[in-house]
């Protein structure tokens, strides 16, 4: 039994109120962040710095280092922000790591050029809450993060962590916990959106023991790391919700289902759940009140499938991760046949803070149907990638250009597809094009004034439905003109068809018919046909596949048909690829804007380019493999990917002009 | 259960809630088509060939699987609206797309208007309905299949592609399978072994033999998977009458009778201690008794005649009297043997074109029609060779090309030594008593003779009857014979009994013995002494009675009283005295 057992609410709120004590509101504190993204950029490094640091000048007891969760500006890692002044320090090595201790630290003076600085206005901003990225962001969950070291849990408590936990288990009844979460609002944030108190109340109903409860975190969507860095940042917010859950449905044990890919998740994870039980807030006698319950970590086996709620439960037995049909709820029979209460990371994390601050004020949050925040993976072709949480009815146009930051590189957006492979491609093009010049635009030959765009959608539930999309688990894809829409619905298609589980005949075969039809597209030899094919295909792999991996995997080829339909027509009558992804149908060729920098001539690995240092250089068609480092290398947008053929037309001045290097020629004696 | 209203096709219908739409369409007779159903089982819906439209009250309709779709009160469905028939018509060309054009997806085809499937075929002949893997999961419960890999590269297999350990080779798998992608295979490799035929391989549920009485199928529980792994047990969810109890056993009971007719029939002779002729050594030669279980048409080969390697003989060898008419086995004759061989060699002919040899000492066709019958069969052309064969070879011996064995002989008739190449060799084993025909008839105080069969009361006058009284013999127990004669003995010793019964009164030989009670100390000495069983103990007055009507009046008992307290009639000591006295004087 540990002395640190807390027996009573009572007990809870006397520690939280000894940490507060005992903090020191002016201690200097290091904050680094510590999620998977900057480990990945080298933040352990700049950790150790700042631990060796501090080590030499013996500040210990002065200055306090903290490993933190993710802080969401991913694209700006590693992030350091040192309180009390909240200085906002991005892209840090290791080296800039010694200048902040030693300038900030010690010497209590910034550092420039670790600061942020707007690409647009070029001005400072010194604090995170004024840079754009976080200032149109609502993060009532993540916002813990950047304070919180995520395997310390007195870190949560001294935020006021488990109170709602001490609330819910003391003063409120299962019927009244059940009602909040109804009045909130809250919907799944996994993909389903289904209603959580509902589903909930039908578990309850059930008389069946046991019961589980069950959080999904086998987060299979390409581009999405919400439910990694939660976890990685703020297991304990997640532990919370779901003995609340628990409570509220009567049920004594819980399962997380994690995908093993999420190394640093689970090992926090696990950190967090015996620290928790420690405390007396998971396991026998929660908090004094008398209720048992329990986490257990499942590992996933690297099946994307095991994302869907039954082969979740199938896979957490010991078996194969295979679906069953839904007829029969898993809320009445799930786990073991016994009534199973499945619910994804984020809408777990969402549950103390309806008790915590109340229904109502959740149901503020968010649109008509949609109450509360969403957390999305903004991923792509945009300025700034990262984790955004935001509140529910925010407009694709506001995350996009003031959150996103606009499009890199100056080209124009095209497309962003939300909901991973089950979701769809939103078409958000601009009126009116900021382009440079390139001779082929969009594959979309619309009348340029009409913004037939979706900027101004609304992100929710049905908003993103009704559009052909889904709000899945919040992937959030950015596409610009350089992305090929045939391209993007092939990859998802391809992704399934590896993904699926195999055991229904739609989604095995259709699949992998519906991929063969677009790689002949996209070869340049498609017909009419396929295109009339494929929708054919996507309407009955959507009414007969046996779950909603096979039932959503038509999303997004139809959503592409539906928004750049004269994409796929580009494609199939006049073989071209309009943006020049496609590597059957297009051709690279250098136009006149060339101004002879040789950067392309270098970074070609056919030697396809020729050239003379400041004079025009052109692509020898023959040799080029399309393979597009020239396009991705020229500073000057002289690279143009044209339709396979045309590549010379653009050329002819340059080869006219080329002159062969002078053969050496030997005198020859006679 | 509760019932709830449906509709199916228009037509409405009440049914237990919660059961699934393709048994409540089956029970009004509507078809839905399937490919991986099978109605023991949980239902899979993996093949989405059942697929039917669900719409309900308020508007809304959707596909569902008519396999697992529980229905609910005011459902209605749909099976063959143009919606549903494209789905199953596109699944049916996707499936089609990646197997081989096998019947099963033919005859879908067929029904489902498909002339061209639009993506071509394939090779692959599994169609991933996984019935073999939930059969031997579910039902038989060996659990030795299983589906490996994902998405389109699932395939069904055994742990690691290996022979699995686990499998129990009950076949259910290749019977359901409904492409042939499973076969079973020997794992042996020898076509057929003669020595271990019986009349129905590996079939769990049998009749005996097609004339058994009762005339009912019995479970076989060497091969049934219920005894093997406790799963199974389809057979009692499909009996209508609920006749099947695995619990049942051999149960004696005990009856109370007055007469028994002994008809225990005859053991066939193991040719095996006769080395010379190879039985158990070389492959197909046989006995008779094998034979005639080759040529039955419902044994295991249909009726054929072949040899152990599948193929026909080109000629067939018959040895006469092996085991009788022989100084170190049986002296006698035999009795059938000469007809049934003439037999095998008219059945030979007729089924093959192998040439036959029968090689015997005499000729004994003795009965009616008999002779003429060995008439017939010389004129089929059968080679008779006068000469009981000494040995068979295998005829790597010699070289021969034609045969595998050669039969060597003296062909007494000509006077010459023959060796004679022939595929296959037929002992004409000797009828011999069972192996426990002493002992069994112990038990009714009948013997047996030399020969080793029941000795009858009289040859000439009393075949049927023992020298116990009740107790008659029937059949080749009392002797080797044929079929006709076995039944008009049968028809004997019927009568005999009948005789017996009906009597009412039984008139008896005066001459039995009585017991004095006074004197009867009930020490049942006389009790076991008894040859025919006649004297049991009273436990009531605590002496020994003799049943009069066995009593045969041969006076053991009488002298072995100790305190001679038994007397036996018309034949005291008294008037076998006044005997002697009436000679002497």
């Amino acid at each position: 039994m540990s002395t640190n057992r807390l027996n009573s609410p009572a007990e809870l709120a006397a520690l939280k109120q000894r940490l507060e004590k005992n903090r020191n509101a002016n201690k200097t504190v290091v904050t680094v962040c510590a999620g998977t993204g900057c480990m990945a950029c080298g933040c352990e490094a700049v950790l150790k710095t700042f631990h060796e640091e501090r080590k030499k000048d013996r500040l210990e007891n002065e200055v306090e280092i903290k490993a933190t969760g993710c802080h969401g500006f991913c694209e700006r890692g590693p992030l350091v922000v040192v309180h009390p002044s909240g200085v906002f320090y991005q892209r840090v090595k290791p080296a800039d790591a010694k200048l902040i201790w030693e300038q900030t630290v010690k010497g209590g003076q910034l550092v420039n050029k670790l600061l942020y600085r707007d690409p647009q206005s070029n001005e400072i901003i010194k604090h995170e809450k004024d840079i754009p990225f976080y200032k149109r962001q609502m993060r009532i969950i993540f916002g813990k993060n950047g304070f919180m070291d995520p395997t310390a849990i007195n870190d949560y408590i001294l935020l006021g962590g488990y109170l709602a936990l001490a609330t819910a288990l003391t003063k409120m009844t299962s019927e009244q916990i059940i009602g909040d979460v109804k009045k909130s609002g809250l919907r799944g944030r996994g993909g389903g959106g289904f209603l959580t108190g509902k589903k909930w109340a039908t578990c309850r109903a059930v008389k069946v023991d046991p019961k589980y409860v069950i959080c999904n975190a086998d987060e299979g969507d390409p581009g999405a790391f919400m439910d990694r860095s939660l976890l990685e940042g703020n297991p304990h917010q997640v532990i919370e919700g779901m003995i609340i859950g628990a409570y509220a449905i009567g049920s004594h044990e819980g399962f997380v289902y994690v995908r093993n890919e999420y190394p640093l998740a689970v090992k926090n994870l696990t950190v967090a759940i015996k620290a928790a039980r420690d405390y007396g807030l998971l396991g026998e006698n929660i908090l004094g009140t008398g209720f048992n319950f329990d986490i257990v970590i499942s590992r996933g086996g690297g099946a994307f499938v095991c994302g869907e709620s039954t082969a979740l439960m199938a896979s957490l037995e010991g078996k194969v991760g295979e679906p069953r049909a839904k007829y029969i709820h898993t809320v009445e029979s799930g786990l073991w046949d016994k009534p199973s209460n499945l619910n994804n990371v984020e809408t777990w994390a969402n549950v103390p803070l309806i008790i915590e601050r109340g229904a109502d004020w959740f149901a503020s949050i968010g649109t008509e149907n949609s109450k509360g925040t969403k957390v999305f993976a903004l991923t792509g072709r945009v300025n700034n990638t990262g984790l955004v949480e935001v509140p529910m009815g925010i407009t694709l146009r506001e995350i996009l250009y003031d959150i996103g930051g606009g499009a890199p590189r100056g080209k124009r957006f095209k497309a962003v597809q939300t909901g991973g492979p089950s979701g769809g491609m939103l078409i958000v093009e601009e009126a009116q094009p900021k382009s440079h010049g390139s001779p082929v635009a969009h594959g979309d030959i619309r009348n340029e004034n009409e913004a037939v765009n979706l900027l101004d959608l609304p992100v929710d539930f049905d908003e993103l439905t009704r559009v052909g999309s889904m709000m899945g688990s919040g992937g959030m894809i950015v596409m610009d003109e350089d992305s090929c829409m045939v391209d993007v619905a092939r990859y998802f298609i391809h992704f399934l068809t590896e993904e699926s589980c195999g055991k229904c005949l739609p989604c095995r075969e259709g699949l992998v018919t519906m991929l063969s039809v677009l790689r002949k597209i996209s070869a340049g030899k498609g017909t009419m046909e396929d295109i009339k094919y494929l929708e054919e295909l996507s309407q009955v792999i959507i009414d007969t596949s046996l779950c909603q991996l096979g039932g959503s995997a038509p999303n997004p080829v139809l959503s592409a048909l539906r928004y750049f339909r004269q994409e796929f027509l580009a494609h199939v009558v006049d073989k071209r690829c309009p943006a020049g992804v496609c590597k059957d149908l297009v051709s690279h060729a250098i136009d006149n804007t060339c101004n002879g920098c040789h950067a392309c001539l270098k970074s070609c690995p056919t030697s396809a380019i020729v050239g003379e240092p400041k004079r025009l250089h052109y692509v020898i068609q023959d040799k080029c493999i399309q393979c597009g480092a020239c396009y991705q290398i020229c500073r000057y947008n002289s690279i143009k990917r044209v339709k396979r053929g045309e590549g010379d037309k653009l050329q002819e001045r340059a080869r006219e002009q080329w002159r062969p290097p002078l053969k050496k020629v030997t005198a020859e004696v006679s | 259960m509760d019932k709830v209203k449906i509709k199916i096709d228009g037509q409405q219908m009440e049914v237990d809630d919660g059961t699934y739409v393709l048994e409540a369409a089956k029970s009004i007779s509507i078809e839905i088509p399937t490919l991986c159903y099978y109605p023991y089982m949980v239902p899979y819906a993996a093949c989405r060939i059942c697929s039917v439209e669900a719409r309900s009250a308020s508007g809304w309709s959707k596909i569902v699987t008519a396999c697992n779709y529980p229905v609910w009160n005011g459902l209605e469905i749909l099976t063959n609206t143009p919606r549903v028939i494209n789905a199953r018509r596109t699944n049916l060309e996707m499936l089609m797309a990646s197997c081989a054009p096998v019947p099963v997806l033919q005859h879908l085809a067929e029904q489902l208007g498909i002339t061209e499937p639009r993506w071509g075929t394939d090779k692959h002949t599994c169609i991933l309905c996984g019935l073999c893997v939930r059969i031997c999961d579910e039902i038989v419960g060996a659990h030795a299949l299983a589906f490996v890999d994902r998405g389109a590269n699932r395939d069904v297999s055994t742990p690691f592609q290996l022979d699995s350990e686990s499998c129990i080779l009950c076949g259910a798998c290749a019977k359901h399978c409904p492409t042939g992608y499973i076969k079973m295979e020997e794992i042996e490799k020898r076509f057929i072994v003669h020595q271990e035929m019986n009349l129905s391989p590996n079939a769990a549920i049998t009749l005996p033999f097609r004339q058994a009485v009762p005339n009912v199928p019995q479970i076989v529980r060497e091969n049934c998977i219920h005894f093997k792994t406790g799963g199974c047990m389809v057979c009692s969810k499909v009996c209508p009458k609920d006749c099947i109890d695995y619990e049942d056993s051999p149960k004696s009971e005990e009856v109370e009778v007055g007469a028994v007719v002994i008809a225990t029939g005859f053991d066939s002779f193991d040719p095996t201690p006769m080395k010379q002729y190879g039985y158990g050594k070389y492959p197909n030669v046989i006995s008779s008794e094998e034979f005639e279980v080759m040529n039955n048409a419902a044994g295991p080969t249909g009726g054929k005649i072949v040899m152990e390697n599948g193929e026909e003989p080109r000629a067939i060898a018959i040895l006469h009297c092996i085991g009788s008419r022989d100084h170190d086995y049986h002296k006698y004759c035999s009795r059938v043997c000469c007809m049934y061989s003439l037999k095998f060699s008219h059945l030979v002919k007729e089924k093959t074109s192998a040439e036959v040899y029968q090689l015997y000492i005499d000729m004994r066709s003795f009965g009616k029609g008999y002779e003429e019958f060995y008439g017939r069969i010389l004129d089929e052309g059968v080679n008779v060779i006068r000469g009981k064969a000494a040995e068979v070879v295998p005829s790597g011996y010699r070289q021969h090309e034609e045969g595998h064995l050669i039969v060597r002989c003296e062909d007494t008739l000509i006077g010459k030594y023959r060796e004679i190449p022939v595929d296959m060799v037929i002992l004409s084993t000797a009828l011999e008593a069972r192996r426990d025909a002493k002992e069994f008839g112990r038990k009714f105080n009948i013997s047996t003779g030399a020969d080793g069969w029941f000795i009858e009361a009289h040859p000439k006058l009393a075949p049927v009857s023992t020298t116990t009284e009740g107790i008659f013999l029937a059949g080749a127990c009392q002797g080797a014979k044929d079929i006709p004669d076995a039944v008009a003995q049968g028809g004997a010793a019927a009568a005999q009994a009948m005789k017996l019964m009906a009597q009412g009164e039984v008139m008896m030989d005066a001459a039995y013995a009585v017991i004095d009670e006074a004197f009867c100390s009930g020490c049942k000495m006389c009790n076991d002494m008894c040859p025919y069983t006649a004297i049991s103990f009273d436990d009531a007055k605590k002496v020994s009675v003799v049943n009069s009507a066995l009593c045969k009046g041969c006076g053991t008992c009488v002298a072995a009283c100790p305190a001679g307290a038994i007397m036996a009639r018309h034949f005291t000591d008294e008037q076998i005295y006044a005997q002697i006295e009436g000679i002497l004087a």
